[in-house]
């Protein structure tokens, strides 16, 4: 068995190189592969990142306060809403509060020499756990009897249920993305592959006369397609690491809207999915690519 | 008519009532009954298209009949399972017009090949093939490839590697077909030799002069049926001589 692994291991090494046009065929169009598919994990994560962003800014949303309620109604719709299990925190900010926090906004600086008294509402700021939830207790913030009837909340439904289809179809695009490049790179990968084996079809044909298993025929190719992965893995991971930091960079200063970052720690996940991705790809490759050749 | 010779020893080799139809229409073999004892060695002759290579086939279980049986010491290969079919491939050894050796590989590395899909250790790996090589008398070229080799060294190459598992049974397929006749003879030379030691040699060939020399066994092939079968025959048939003879 080991003797066998270390023959299979010697032979696809030494194919690896006497074929070396082919090989580098084949790590050449698993590198494409796995860099447009790194691409799609990182707009895919960089997306969801800035989406966590916006999704985290319209979860918080202020329940504007009549000037006339009670401070007891307040506190018992505080308290009704804290114990909502779909909401994370309450807070109650009064109209001193709200003004001050207006005031210390450098934006509103002008606007804030020209306020005479306090225009401002007290409010509750909730944060709501799901962003799904947030229209529920936007509905139940409007029946309640101390909200501003004017103003009643700053919740954005429209915008909201947008970004909700956003995220949604978003997460459907890159799955979709993902099964094409798998099933491109699957047929690319074998077809180098059938090419690289029809040039040894006569070796193959020797090894099988001689009395050699299908594995020990298949074995090799197998490990040379384990081995072409990988090293298409690691071109396509360093390619993707140096590339990601300019390119966000670059990014957040053209297009400022959209809060882009440059994450250090999906790396690591990134080079866990290429290379894992890579040696898959040229195995299953091989395997599919020598079938034809192998079977006795 | 045709008669099977009755040996003494085992049949090594036995084909009952043998019919083989390729998907394309032809009838390549109809009604082949063959006996092959231990340590006999036997010529299939017979003009091209004859049935010479689809019998040789059908015994390195390439095809399977289309109706009949073929053992092979004891091993009905038509009912052998696919798994199996490696493990019958190692007890015999196969030869080759086209020598079938791979270019990439040295001397040496083209006969350990035979040994290293069995995945035999490499002590035995070196002995085999040092003594595969010198009984072939090419001890002094292992580390030549293939193609600075002439067709007769070559030849021997695989018939080193034919031999270095000690199989009891080779089969050959016009090995001498790409040779000129001085190496012609000399390969079967080698292959009297390697059945004086006991292996059962069954080979397909065209050449006359060896055929007509060497006075084996042979088995003439014509149109998909057994046409002669003479205990030590020559080529063609002799028209003052009866058809059949077993000595």
């Amino acid at each position: 068995m080991l003797r066998n692994l270390k023959f299979a291991l010697n032979s696809a090494w030494q194919s690896f190189w006497r074929n070396l046009a082919v090989s580098l065929a084949a790590v050449v169009s698993i590198t494409l592969i796995l860099i447009l598919a790194g691409v799609n994990l990182l707009v895919g994560h960089a997306l969801s990142q800035v989406l966590d962003g916006f999704k985290d800014k319209v979860s918080t949303m202020s329940i504007n306060v009549a000037d006339d309620t009670p401070l007891q109604t307040v506190y018992s719709f505080r308290d009704q809403l804290a114990a909502d299990p779909r909401v994370a925190s309450v807070q109650f900010v009064t109209k001193a509060e709200a003004l001050q926090q207006f005031e210390s906004d450098p934006n509103n600086a002008a606007l804030a020499q020209q306020i005479d008294g306090n225009p401002l509402d007290a409010k509750l700021e909730v944060r709501v756990r799901s962003l799904s939830d947030v229209s529920a207790i936007d509905a139940l913030a409007r029946q309640w009897p101390g909200v501003d009837p004017i103003n009643p909340t700053n919740y954005q439904g429209d915008f909201v249920n947008r970004m909700l289809q956003l995220s949604q179809w978003l997460g459907y695009a890159g799955v979709g993305l993902m099964a094409i490049l798998v099933v491109v790179s699957v047929v690319i990968v074998m077809n180098t592959i059938r090419t690289a084996v029809y040039h040894r079809r006569k070796e193959i044909e020797v090894m099988k006369l001689v009395g050699a298993t299908e594995w020990f025929v298949r074995g090799p190719f197998v490990i040379e397609g384990v081995m072409t992965g990988l090293i298409a893995a690691a071109i396509a991971l360093s390619v993707l690491v140096i590339s990601y930091p300019p390119v966000v960079s670059r990014f957040s200063a053209d297009i400022t809207f959209i809060p882009l970052s440059y994450d250090p720690t999906f790396i690591s996940s990134l080079a866990r999915d290429l290379l894992a991705g890579g040696a898959l790809l040229g195995a299953l490759g091989s395997y599919i690519g020598v079938r034809r050749f192998v079977r006795l | 008519m045709v008669l099977t010779p009755d040996f003494d020893t085992r049949p090594v080799i036995s084909f009952q009532h043998v019919w083989k139809r390729y998907p394309t229409g032809t009838e390549a073999l109809r009604d082949i009954n063959l006996v092959v004892p231990e340590g006999d060695f036997v010529f299939l002759v017979g003009p091209s298209g004859a049935g010479k290579s689809t019998m040789v086939r059908l015994l390195i279980r390439e095809e399977k009949p289309t109706k009949g049986k073929i053992f092979v010491e004891g091993m009905e290969l038509g009912r052998m399972k696919r798994r199996k079919l490696p493990f019958y491939r190692r007890k015999i050894g196969l030869v080759f017009q086209d020598f079938k050796l791979l270019p990439n590989l040295t001397v040496y590395e083209n006969v350990a090949f035979a040994l290293r899909v069995h995945g035999e250790p490499d002590g035995l790996i070196n002995s085999r093939v040092a003594e595969a090589l010198d009984t072939v008398g090419l001890a002094a070229k292992e580390l030549t490839y293939p193609a600075n080799l002439s067709g007769g060294e070559q030849q021997r190459v695989a018939i080193a590697r034919a031999l270095v598992h000690a199989p009891r049974f080779i089969i050959a397929d016009e090995p001498t077909g790409n040779l000129d006749p001085a190496t012609a003879w000399e390969i079967m030379q080698l292959f009297l030799r390697i059945n004086a030691r006991g292996a059962t040699v069954v080979m397909a060939t065209h050449n006359r002069e060896i055929v007509d020399l060497l006075r084996r066994r042979v088995v003439a092939i014509d149109a998909g049926q057994i046409a002669r079968d003479d205990r030590s025959g020559r080529y063609h048939d002799d028209a003052s001589k009866p058809q059949v003879r077993a000595q």
